[in-house]
C-alpha cells in the first residue's frame, strides 16, 4: 500500500519509521498536506480503554505493568544527584536501557555553537537552544517530560504503536481510531480494510460501545506487556508535557529549563468533558524549572489551525486551544496573536522592549543576565496575593486571570458551521482579511515613505498626512504595511525601529499624548509636562530615552484631528520635532478631512509638509473585489446580491466596513429565515443569500424609520402632523405655535364629528412626538406659547398619512 | 356581615393577583415569545447568536417610549396600597403632562426603568448560557459624560466578575481595563453586553465612549454586544461619521400595536388564571362577566377614545392598574363603571383642573391678562394688570374689589401654579410687579372653565365673552 497516497491520518507513516529526525522543530514538521478536520466527538457513554478517565484509577493492566519494570532501575533514577539518563532511545530493537556510564561521555552538552562558551560562570547563562543528549531543544518546543515521583520507567518508548488487536508492531499500514486513539493494522480489523479510511473511522469496538452493544476487547497474550507510547502516558498522566520556556546553564554546570505544564483534561477541575478532543491538552500559566534530564523528547503541541492542518504528523501530536488557569480553575482561550507568552504575563516590559529579542536574534546565543526572566515570574506570584484594585494599573495585569470560564461551553465545539455562518464570520469587520485588495498603490507608496526614512542613515524627520472617509481602509493599510515591514526587520533586511500607535480619539485629552509616548518608549508614567520635558530633550538631541535611543520612531497618529487644541501646541510640538536634526522621528498622522491642514496655523501646516496620501472612497469593483475575496471558497451569497450591495454602498458612501456590514445583515436575515422555516428545508437555492435579503438589509441601514413611526402614531398624533403641514403651508413660516395647533386640531375635530381632544392630551401627544424628535418643540412646560416645528420634510408626512384607514377625512387636508 | 368580609378578601386577593400579573413582564409580553416575527425573537437571535458565534454586533431599538422597549411603570409605585396609589397616580398624571424629564428622573430614582423587551432577551439568554453573559447598564442621562461612564462600565465590570474595584483610577486606566476586559472575557468565551439607555445623550460631544466601545469591538478577540435604546428616532444621525462607520446599523424599530392586538392583551391580561388561588366559583363569574364587558358596544368606545390619545403598551397598563383599582370591592367583579372612572382618571386634564379650584380673584387676574393679550399688547406686567382690573372694576362695580397687596398675593399664587409665567428670563432682579408676564392658558380653556365655574360671577363670563365676540 503507498504511504504517501492515503489521504487521512494513519499511524504508520513516522511512527513506525525508526529514524524520526529528532531535533527538527515543530514547525518544520508541518506538512500542509490535506487537511483534516478536527471535528468534535462526543465522549462514548462508557470509558474507552485507551484512556482511562481518571489518572487515579489507571487500568488494572497498567498497573501490572508497570510493576512489572526492574525496580532497581527506578531507584536509580530517582536524581538524588543529577545523572543524566537518555531520554531519547533510538528505537534500538532491544528495549534494555542505556547505564548511566554509558551515556556519560555522550553527556558532554554540546552547544549548538562551540564559539559561545560562558565568559562568566559564577553566572547563569541563558541559551536559545541547547542539544541534549542528542536532541536539540530551544525555547518555545514542546516536550514531553518525566515524572519526577515516577512509578513510569523511562526505559521503554516505543516508536511503533502495537496493534490493538494482533498486539505486533509490524511495518503494515495502521490506522487510527478517532475514539479511543488505537491503532490498529488495516488487515486486523474486521472486516479488513483495504486503504486508510477518509474522514473519521472508529475501530470496531468503539462502534459496538456507541451502539450500547457490550464487546469483548481483544485481550493481549499471555506474559506479553502492553507497550504505551508516550502519547498514551502522558494521557493517562503518567508522563507530563511542557512548553519550553527559557534554558540556562547554572554555575555549576547543570542545564536547567524553565517550563510551562500542559495538562489533560483529566486532570482539571472540571474534569473531562465530553466535547474535548482526544488528544486536547491545556496549558497551563503554572511555570517550574526543571533539570534538562527530566525532559524526554519532543512532542508538538499545536494550535486549532496547526492541528488542522497537520496530518501526518505522526503520534506526539496534541491540540491545545485553551489556557487553563490553575489557581482559579478556568479556561481561556489562547490568543492567536500571542506568540510570546512573556509580553502577556509580564506587561512591566512593554511591547516595544521586544525589540531586545531582535538585537538578541542577530548573534544567536547571546547571553542573557541574571536579572531577567526568573525574577520576573516570581514578581508576578507574590503580586498575585496583593488584593489591588482590578482596574488600577497594577491590579489590571495581575487580577484579571480570575475572567474565565469554568467549562468549555459546547456549543463552541459541538457546532457545524453552516455556509451562512461560515459567511457571517468572514464578514465580521473584526476579522483581518488575509490579505487587503485594491490599496495596492497606497500601501506601496506608505511602505516606500517609511523605509525611505527609516533606512537613511540621517534618519531626516519626516510628517506623512493621511485623509480619506471612514472605512476606506486608511489605518488598515498603514498597520499591514508596518506588520509588512516588521517581518522584513526579522529576517534582516532593515534597520531596527520601534513603532508608537495612538489613538487621538482615546486620548482622555490631547494633552495626554505626551504621556502615551513617553510611557511606550521609556515605561514609566509620568505626568504629560513632565513627559513633553524629557520628550523634547528626547527629540533634540539631549537625554534619550529608554533603551532603544538610536533607533527612529515610527509614531502613527489615528485621528489626528482630536489633537487640536485651542493654540494648537500639541500638533506643534508633535509636529516639530521631526524637523530638529537626530530626531529620528516618523510621524504618520490619520484624520478623515482633507483640509486639515490648511486648518491650521501656518507655522504648523508648513511643519506638517506637503506629503499627503488621499485613501478615495471604494468604488463598487473594489467593494465587490473586497467582499468576494473574502467570501471565497464559501458558497453563500449570489453574485448579484454582492453586486448589489457594493453598487449601493458606493453609490452612498464607500465605505468598505458598511459594504462588509450590510453583506452580513443579510447573511443575518437568510440565516434567520433558514432556522425559522427548520433545518428540513434541504433547498439549496433558499439557503442562499439573495437580492431580497440584500435589499432587507439595506432598507435597515439607510431608511430612516420616521414614515413608519408617522403611520403608527394614535390617530391624534396623525391629526396632529397633518395640522402642522396644513399651518405651514398656510403660514409659510416653519414654526407654529402650540395655541394656533390646537385651535385647528380642534376645529378638524368638530368639524368632522371626532370627540374633541383636551388640550392636555394634546399637549402631551406633541411632547410624545417631539421627543421622537418627528417634531422639533420646546419644553411643554411652555403650554400654550410652545413653539413646534416638523423635524421631516413635509412631504414625508404627506406620504405617510395620506392613506390612514381610520381616518378618512384627514386627507383632505393636505 | 362574614360574608361580606369574605367577599372583600376575595376581591382584595383578586386584585392582588391582577396587579401581580399587570407588573410582571413575563405575563405582559408572553406573546411575544411565541411569534417569530417580534421585536423580541429578533433581538434574541441577534444576540444569541453573537453569543453563540462569537461575533461583535451592535443594534439600535428605537420607538416611542412605552412600546415595551424602555418602561417607565408607575404601575410599581402604586403597587404597594390603594391611597397611597391614588396620590401618586396622580401626582404621576400631573408631572406627566407638565413636564417629561421631570418625571423620567423621578421615576428613575424609585424604580429604574429597565428595558422591557431587552431584559427579557437577556434573562432567557441567561438561562440558556449561564455563566456566559454579562450586562453592563449605562443610562445617558447618567452617565452622558465619557470619564464618568468609563469609570461606571469598569465598577460594573468589577462587581460581575468578583474583582476589587478603585475609585481612584483614572478615565485612561479604567479605558484600558474595559478593553483588557474585553479581550480576557472574549478568550473565555464571555460576551459582554452593554445596555446603554437614552443612546442619545451619549452622542453629545466627542462621543469617545462610543468610538472606543466600537473601535474595540473590531477585534477578533472581543465578543461584545452594544444595544442602544433609543426613542429619538434620528439616533443613528447623531453619531459622528467615523463612529457611525464603525456602527453595525442594525435598526430595530418599536411601534404601537394596533387596536386589535392591544384588546387581545387586555383580554389576556384581565382574566384570572383558572389555577389561581382564588375560589374557582368566583372565577369563573368573573371571568364571565369580562367576557361581556369585552364584548359590549361601549368598551369598544373607551378603549378607542384611549388609543386615540396614546397606543403604547405602558399607556394600556396603566389604565388597566386602575381598573383594577376601581374594582368592586363587594362583589369582587370588574364592571363598566370601573372602566369608565378609569378612563376618566386617564384623561385628566390638569390645567382645567387647577382652574377649577382658583378663587374669583385670581380668576379676574387671567381674565384681564386675556384681554390684555386680546389687544395685541404683547408686553405686560402686574402693574398694566392692575390697571385693566381697575378699569373693569370702574365699568362694572362689581363687589369683588381688592387692595394691590391682595392681588399681589394672588398674582403670585397663579405664578406657582404655572398658569401664569414671566415672558422672559432677563431682569431676574427686577421686582415682580415690573417683569413681563405671559398667560400660559388658552382663552377656550379659560372660558370653558368659568362655564363649569358654579361660584363665578356673571360678570366675568361677560367680561371674556364680549371681547371675543367684539
Amino acid at each position: 500500500m503507498d504511504l504517501s497516497a492515503t489521504p487521512s491520518r494513519s499511524k504508520s507513516g513516522l511512527r513506525s519509521s525508526p529514524r524520526k529526525p529528532v531535533a527538527a522543530p515543530a514547525v518544520a514538521q508541518m506538512d500542509l498536506s490535506t487537511p483534516s478536520k478536527p471535528t468534535p466527538r462526543r465522549k462514548p457513554k462508557a470509558p474507552p480503554v485507551a484512556a482511562p478517565m481518571s489518572p487515579v484509577t489507571p487500568s488494572s493492566v497498567r498497573r501490572s505493568s508497570r510493576l512489572l519494570e526492574t525496580p532497581t532501575k527506578v531507584t536509580s533514577e530517582t536524581p538524588v544527584k543529577p545523572t543524566p539518563t537518555p531520554k531519547r532511545k533510538r528505537a534500538a530493537p532491544s528495549p534494555s536501557p542505556k547505564t548511566p556510564t554509558q551515556s556519560e561521555p555522550k553527556r558532554q552538552r554540546q552547544r549548538q555553537r562551540q564559539r559561545q562558551q560562558p565568559k562568566k560562570p559564577k553566572k547563569r547563562a541563558y541559551y536559545r537552544k541547547v542539544v541534549y543528549d542528542g536532541g536539540e531543544f530551544a525555547a518555545g518546543d514542546d516536550v514531553y517530560v518525566k515524572r519526577r515521583d515516577g512509578a513510569e520507567s523511562d526505559a521503554e518508548d516505543p516508536e511503533a504503536e502495537e496493534c490493538r488487536v494482533c498486539f505486533r508492531a509490524g511495518a503494515a499500514v495502521m490506522v487510527e481510531c478517532d475514539v479511543c486513539l488505537g491503532g490498529f493494522h488495516l488487515r486486523c480489523v474486521r472486516p479488513p480494510l483495504r486503504r486508510v479510511p477518509e474522514g473519521d473511522w472508529a475501530c470496531p469496538y468503539c462502534e459496538a460501545e456507541r451502539a450500547g452493544k457490550a464487546i469483548e476487547r481483544p485481550k493481549p497474550p499471555e506474559g506479553k506487556r502492553i507497550v504505551r507510547t508516550a502519547k498514551e502516558k502522558l494521557l493517562s498522566s503518567d508522563l507530563w508535557a511542557a512548553r519550553i520556556e527559557s534554558l540556562w546553564r547554572e554555575p555549576d554546570g547543570i542545564f536547567w529549563a524553565k517550563v510551562r505544564w500542559y495538562i489533560i483534561p483529566e486532570e482539571t477541575a472540571a474534569g473531562r468533558q465530553p466535547h474535548n478532543l482526544r488528544r486536547e491538552l491545556y496549558r497551563t500559566n503554572d511555570l517550574a524549572d526543571i533539570e534538562m534530564e527530566t525532559i524526554l523528547r519532543h512532542c508538538y503541541v499545536m494550535s486549532p489551525k496547526e492541528f488542522k492542518d497537520a496530518s501526518d504528523q505522526g503520534d506526539d501530536v496534541f491540540y491545545c486551544e485553551y489556557e487553563y488557569d490553575i489557581h482559579w480553575h478556568n479556561f481561556k482561550r489562547l490568543a492567536d496573536i500571542d506568540d510570546e507568552p512573556e509580553t502577556k504575563e509580564d506587561p512591566g516590559d512593554e511591547p516595544y522592549n521586544a525589540g531586545n529579542d531582535y538585537v538578541s536574534d542577530s548573534d544567536e546565543d547571546s547571553e542573557y543576565d541574571e536579572e531577567e526572566e526568573p525574577t520576573k515570574c516570581s514578581s508576578a506570584r507574590t503580586h498575585q496575593s496583593h488584593a489591588l484594585a482590578a482596574n488600577l494599573r497594577k491590579g489590571r495585569t495581575y487580577g484579571l486571570q480570575k475572567i474565565g470560564i469554568r467549562k468549555i461551553p459546547e456549543h463552541v465545539r459541538c457546532h457545524q458551521k453552516t455556509n451562512l455562518e461560515k459567511a457571517k464570520a468572514t464578514l465580521l469587520l473584526a476579522t483581518l482579511p488575509k490579505s487587503l485588495p485594491c490599496r495596492d498603490k497606497e500601501m506601496e507608496e506608505i511602505s516606500a515613505f517609511v523605509k525611505d526614512a527609516i533606512c537613511n542613515d540621517q534618519c531626516l524627520g519626516r510628517c506623512l498626512y493621511i485623509h480619506g472617509v471612514p472605512g476606506t481602509g486608511k489605518t488598515m493599510s498603514v498597520l499591514a504595511v508596518m506588520r509588512r515591514l516588521r517581518s522584513e526587520l526579522d529576517s534582516g533586511n532593515l534597520r531596527p525601529y520601534s513603532f508608537i500607535e495612538i489613538n487621538g480619539l482615546k486620548l482622555a485629552s490631547p494633552e495626554n499624548i505626551y504621556k502615551v509616548i513617553y510611557e511606550q518608549l521609556s515605561g514609566h508614567r509620568v505626568g504629560w509636562k513632565k513627559a513633553l520635558h524629557y520628550l523634547t530633550e528626547h527629540f533634540s538631541g539631549g537625554t534619550k530615552i529608554g533603551k532603544q535611543a538610536n533607533q527612529p520612531i515610527i509614531l502613527l497618529i489615528d485621528e489626528l484631528d482630536l489633537l487640536l487644541t485651542r493654540n494648537q501646541s500639541v500638533l506643534y510640538n508633535i509636529l516639530d520635532w521631526p524637523t530638529r536634526p537626530n530626531s529620528n522621528l516618523v510621524v504618520i498622522g490619520i484624520a478623515n478631512t482633507m483640509d486639515l491642514p490648511e486648518k491650521l496655523l501656518p507655522r504648523i501646516s508648513s511643519r506638517m509638509g506637503i506629503q499627503r496620501l488621499c485613501f478615495g472612497p471604494y468604488n463598487y469593483r473594489q467593494l465587490q473585489e473586497i467582499i468576494t475575496s473574502r467570501l471565497k471558497g464559501i458558497d453563500a451569497f449570489e453574485d448579484q446580491a454582492i453586486e448589489f450591495a457594493s453598487r449601493k454602498v458606493a453609490a452612498m458612501s464607500g465605505d468598505a466596513r458598511r459594504a462588509l456590514e450590510i453583506c452580513r445583515r443579510a447573511a443575518e436575515f437568510a440565516d434567520y429565515r433558514v432556522k425559522q422555516s427548520g433545518h428540513t428545508s434541504v433547498n439549496r437555492g433558499k439557503n442562499v443569500v439573495c437580492m431580497g435579503d440584500i435589499e432587507a438589509a439595506i432598507q435597515e441601514v439607510f431608511q430612516a424609520p420616521h414614515i413608519q413611526v408617522m403611520k403608527n402614531c394614535p390617530k391624534f398624533g396623525k391629526i396632529i402632523l397633518v395640522a402642522m403641514v396644513h399651518e405651514l403651508y398656510r403660514s409659510g413660516l416653519g414654526e407654529v405655535m402650540f395655541d394656533k395647533l390646537a385651535a385647528t386640531v380642534l376645529s378638524w375635530c368638530h368639524v368632522n364629528r371626532e370627540l374633541l381632544p383636551g388640550y392636555d392630551t394634546l399637549l402631551k401627544i406633541c411632547c410624545k412626538l417631539g421627543e421622537g424628535k418627528i417634531i422639533l418643540c420646546e419644553e411643554g412646560t411652555k403650554h400654550k406659547l410652545q413653539k413646534l416645528q416638523l423635524n421631516y420634510p413635509s412631504d414625508d408626512v404627506t406620504f405617510a398619512l395620506k392613506e390612514s384607514p381610520d381616518i378618512p377625512w384627514l386627507s383632505k387636508y393636505l | 356581615m362574614a360574608a361580606a368580609a369574605a367577599a372583600a378578601s376575595v376581591a382584595s386577593q383578586a386584585q392582588a393577583v391582577l396587579r401581580g400579573r399587570l407588573c410582571d413582564q413575563a405575563v405582559v409580553h408572553s406573546a411575544l415569545r411565541s411569534s417569530p416575527d417580534t421585536n423580541y425573537s429578533k433581538l434574541k437571535y441577534l444576540v444569541a447568536s453573537s453569543v453563540s458565534e462569537a461575533c461583535n454586533n451592535s443594534v439600535l431599538l428605537l420607538g416611542p417610549r412605552g412600546c415595551g422597549k424602555a418602561a417607565v411603570r408607575f404601575s410599581f409605585l402604586v403597587y404597594s396600597s390603594a391611597p397611597l396609589s391614588a396620590v401618586f397616580s396622580d401626582a404621576g398624571v400631573v408631572f406627566d403632562e407638565m413636564c417629561q424629564w421631570a418625571i423620567y428622573d423621578f421615576t428613575l430614582w424609585v424604580v429604574s426603568a429597565w428595558t422591557e423587551v431587552v431584559d427579557m432577551v437577556l434573562d432567557d439568554l441567561k438561562k440558556d448560557h449561564p455563566d456566559a453573559i454579562s450586562v453592563i447598564r449605562l443610562n445617558g442621562m447618567l452617565h452622558s459624560d465619557d470619564n464618568c461612564a468609563t469609570k461606571e462600565i469598569a465598577r460594573q465590570l468589577c462587581l460581575e466578575h468578583q474583582l476589587s474595584f478603585s475609585k481612584m483610577a483614572s478615565s485612561d486606566d479604567n479605558t484600558e481595563f474595559m478593553i483588557d476586559m474585553l479581550r480576557e472575557c472574549g478568550l473565555a468565551h464571555k460576551t459582554i453586553i452593554f445596555v446603554l439607555e437614552e443612546f442619545d445623550l451619549f452622542a453629545q460631544g466627542k462621543q469617545r465612549l462610543l468610538y472606543s466601545l466600537l473601535d474595540a469591538m473590531q477585534s477578533l478577540t472581543s465578543q461584545a454586544v452594544v444595544i442602544g435604546v433609543s426613542c429619538r428616532l434620528d439616533a443613528d444621525q447623531l453619531l459622528e461619521k467615523r463612529v457611525r462607520s464603525r456602527f453595525s446599523h442594525r435598526k430595530l424599530l418599536f411601534v404601537p400595536s394596533s387596536v386589535d392586538s392591544l384588546q387581545r392583551l387586555m383580554e389576556h391580561l384581565l382574566a384570572l388564571p383558572e389555577d389561581s388561588p382564588l375560589p374557582t366559583k368566583y372565577v369563573r363569574e368573573y371571568n364571565a362577566r369580562i367576557t361581556s364587558i369585552f364584548n359590549d358596544k361601549k368598551f369598544k368606545g373607551i378603549l378607542s377614545s384611549l388609543t386615540d390619545a396614546d397606543a403604547t403598551t405602558s399607556h394600556i397598563l396603566r389604565f388597566l392598574f386602575r381598573v383594577v383599582s376601581y374594582m368592586d370591592i363587594d362583589s369582587g367583579l370588574l364592571s363598566m363603571q370601573s372602566f369608565m372612572n378609569a378612563l376618566s382618571s386617564m384623561q385628566r386634564q390638569p390645567k382645567m383642573d387647577s382652574l377649577q379650584d382658583l378663587s374669583i380673584l385670581e380668576l379676574y387676574i387671567l381674565v384681564c391678562m386675556n384681554r390684555l393679550e386680546d389687544k395685541e399688547k404683547s408686553s405686560y406686567n402686574f402693574i398694566t394688570i392692575m390697571k385693566e382690573y381697575k378699569s373693569v372694576q370702574d365699568a362694572y362695580k362689581t363687589s369683588d374689589k381688592y387692595s394691590h397687596t391682595v392681588c399681589f398675593r394672588a398674582f403670585e399664587h397663579l405664578l406657582d401654579r404655572e398658569l401664569i409665567s414671566f415672558a422672559d428670563n432677563k431682569g431676574r432682579n427686577q421686582a415682580l410687579e415690573y417683569r413681563p408676564v405671559k398667560l400660559l392658558i388658552s382663552s377656550r380653556e379659560l372660558a370653558e372653565s368659568l362655564k363649569l365655574n358654579t361660584t363665578c360671577p356673571a360678570v366675568l363670563q361677560k367680561l371674556l365673552d364680549r371681547e371675543r365676540y367684539m
